[in-house]
């Protein structure tokens, strides 16, 4: 047990499916070789199939405290990379060109699928047809079932901030963290044979700055802070206000990454007019989110009102984050300031899972 | 088992080379890595109702030319291309001290490994205890493979002597040696392999 837990909450209202948070991700983290396929940040289309394909039903997690069996994602579940045929489809003069270079061979074989290949389907029949976003990064669990599973103890969950972290010195790739986890947030490095995941910015978080993907967040959707702090933003969404979920909280891992869940639009009855049910199916948002989801929306809703009325709600100022700075409970310096301190920073190599720690500043944050 | 003295070892690094016919087969007898071993619970379920470590033979023979120690390693299991996890062979030898085999040494007793896996040749390894195999000392390694779709063989060799964390194989005298093979058809890596029980007597010819 870790004493202290950095989590996140991400408010699914304000979530518009920009990949801001996975192109931030990828920018910073995953440009090595092998890592092509990678995108520790996933923003999905629900109802959809998720990233990796299919990954509820993959197995993992735990059941009455014991390992599920788990199966592996390959590379073409989580969406094979491809590379753009700007060239020939912007000056080629080619007008049959495909933007997607090796267009038939993806196209034919097993590699098809993108990292949110059903974006924007969504579920329902038209008129009632719906989708909402949910962005994923590793949970960081307090029971993690990578850690667990791992038989070289390649998977340290840090201490003072409960970061789950692959150390890739110790990492034999055997894969059974793959397994393991239950979310399907572990990506496996063909060209490195090593395991690798989201890292909760580390060494962002241990200079005071916020993860990329929540900084970079144009919605605001992003609360980052320890789960404990009773000032920060993450205690009183998840403990105080208990309007933030956990996903799948049946998978026994004890997730820290929490939501809150997306309000709906009425569903319309055969002659176009709005009724008093939800478009969003309550049970396909209990399905994800658990039983506490009616309970969370009506209270979310009726502040909602408190605030139409005229009433002050701390809850609506919390997630409309009219300051946003007030996301980011301890983590709310500047990446430049953090960087023009300390431009070259040694960090343990046992700890850093070779990351390249000089590579935080690349990311130009917003002031 | 011995290791038989040759004038030159060069034609036996070629595991289909006909001087190899020449000399005694072992057959070593494998066997599963006990479930209940397995180092963590998520491999002790998840594999609970799955095979592993189904190579129960492993043919052996050695010769050494004063300089090289060659190991001719032959089983059956050949997994199509495509697999996650590759075939591969280890050669084990204690370092120092007595250290068990099945627990793959302790703290103080190190087994030093030899471990070739398919389409990746050979590399050194040192364990200390399960789970606490890390990258072994430095000498001099090599390994040919060939198989014809049903069968492996391959031949390990490494230089004669000892240093640290180089397990001693010294011509004139006897060490022990002990094996292991993961079959990729089965998804065997880490612990989930056949293995040989216990040490088996080396003795290496003056």
């Amino acid at each position: 047990m870790s004493k202290k837990q950095v989590a996140m909450v991400m408010d699914l209202n304000k979530c518009i499916g920009c990949h801001t948070c996975s192109i931030a991700c990828k920018t910073l983290w995953t440009r090595r070789e092998g890592m092509k396929h990678m995108w520790w940040n996933t923003v999905n289309t629900q109802p959809g199939e998720g990233s990796p394909h299919g990954w509820e039903n993959m197995g993992g997690g735990f059941r009455d405290g014991e390992p599920q069996r788990g199966f592996r994602p390959s590379e073409a579940d989580f969406g094979t990379a491809w590379d753009f045929n700007h060239d020939e489809v912007f000056h080629g003069g080619n007008e049959d060109a495909f933007l997607h270079a090796n267009y038939g061979e993806w196209n034919s074989g097993e590699n098809w699928k993108g990292p949110n290949w059903d974006e924007d389907l969504g579920g329902g029949e038209y008129p009632n047809s719906y989708y909402f976003y949910l962005p994923r990064i590793c949970n960081h669990c307090t029971h993690p079932a990578c850690l667990e599973a791992c038989p070289r103890k390649a998977i340290e969950k840090r201490e003072e901030d409960g970061i789950v972290l692959i150390n890739e010195d110790r990492c034999s790739g055997y894969r059974f963290c793959q397994e393991a986890c239950p979310y399907k947030k572990i990506y496996f490095n063909e060209t490195l044979e090593v395991s690798q995941k989201c890292i909760f910015c580390f060494p962002r978080i241990d200079e005071g700055v916020t993860t990329a993907c929540s900084r970079q967040c144009p919605g605001r959707v992003r609360f980052v802070g320890y789960l404990d702090d009773p000032d920060g933003p993450i205690y009183k969404l998840v403990h105080e206000h208990k309007v933030a979920l956990p996903l799948h909280a049946e998978y026994g891992t004890q997730p820290n990454v929490f939501y809150v869940p997306p309000m709906s639009s009425p569903k319309m009855d055969a002659e176009g007019n709005p009724t008093d049910e939800s478009r969003i199916p309550l049970e396909y948002l209990e399905s994800l989110f658990g039983p506490r989801v009616k309970e969370v929306l009506d209270k979310i809703e009726s502040e909602r009102q408190r605030v139409a009325s005229g009433e002050e709600s701390e809850l609506m100022d919390l997630l409309i984050s009219r300051k946003w700075l007030d996301m980011f409970g301890p983590f709310t310096k500047h990446p430049r300031d953090v960087v023009s301190a300390s431009p070259v920073r040694i960090v343990d190599p046992a700890q850093t899972a070779k990351v390249d720690v000089v590579r935080i500043m690349d990311i130009r944050s917003k002031s | 088992m011995k290791s038989r003295r040759v004038k030159d070892i060069e034609a036996y690094r070629n595991p289909l080379a006909a001087e190899w016919r020449q000399e005694t087969v072992e057959y070593v007898k494998m066997a599963a890595t006990p479930m209940a071993m397995q180092p963590t619970a998520y491999i002790r379920n998840s594999r609970a109702n799955m095979l592993h470590g189904q190579v129960s033979e492993l043919q052996v023979a050695s010769v050494h030319d004063g300089e090289t120690l060659a190991l001719a390693l032959s089983w059956e299991g050949v997994a199509p291309p495509g697999r996650d996890f590759p075939d591969a062979v280890a050669v084990t030898f204690p370092v120092r001290g007595n250290p068990i085999l099945m627990l793959m040494g302790s703290k103080n007793d190190s087994i030093h490994i030899l471990q070739w896996k398919a389409g990746k040749g050979v590399r050194s390894l040192l364990a200390n205890g399960i789970g606490l195999s890390d990258k072994g000392p430095e000498l001099k390694i090599a390994s040919r493979a060939e198989e014809d779709g049903k069968r492996w063989r391959v031949v390990i060799t490494r230089v004669l002597g000892q240093g640290a964390n180089v397990a001693p194989v010294v011509p004139g005298h006897e060490t022990k040696i002990g094996f292991a093979v993961w079959s990729g058809i089965n998804d065997e890596r880490a612990g989930l392999k056949s293995f040989s029980l216990d040490w088996i007597p080396f003795a290496v010819d003056a």
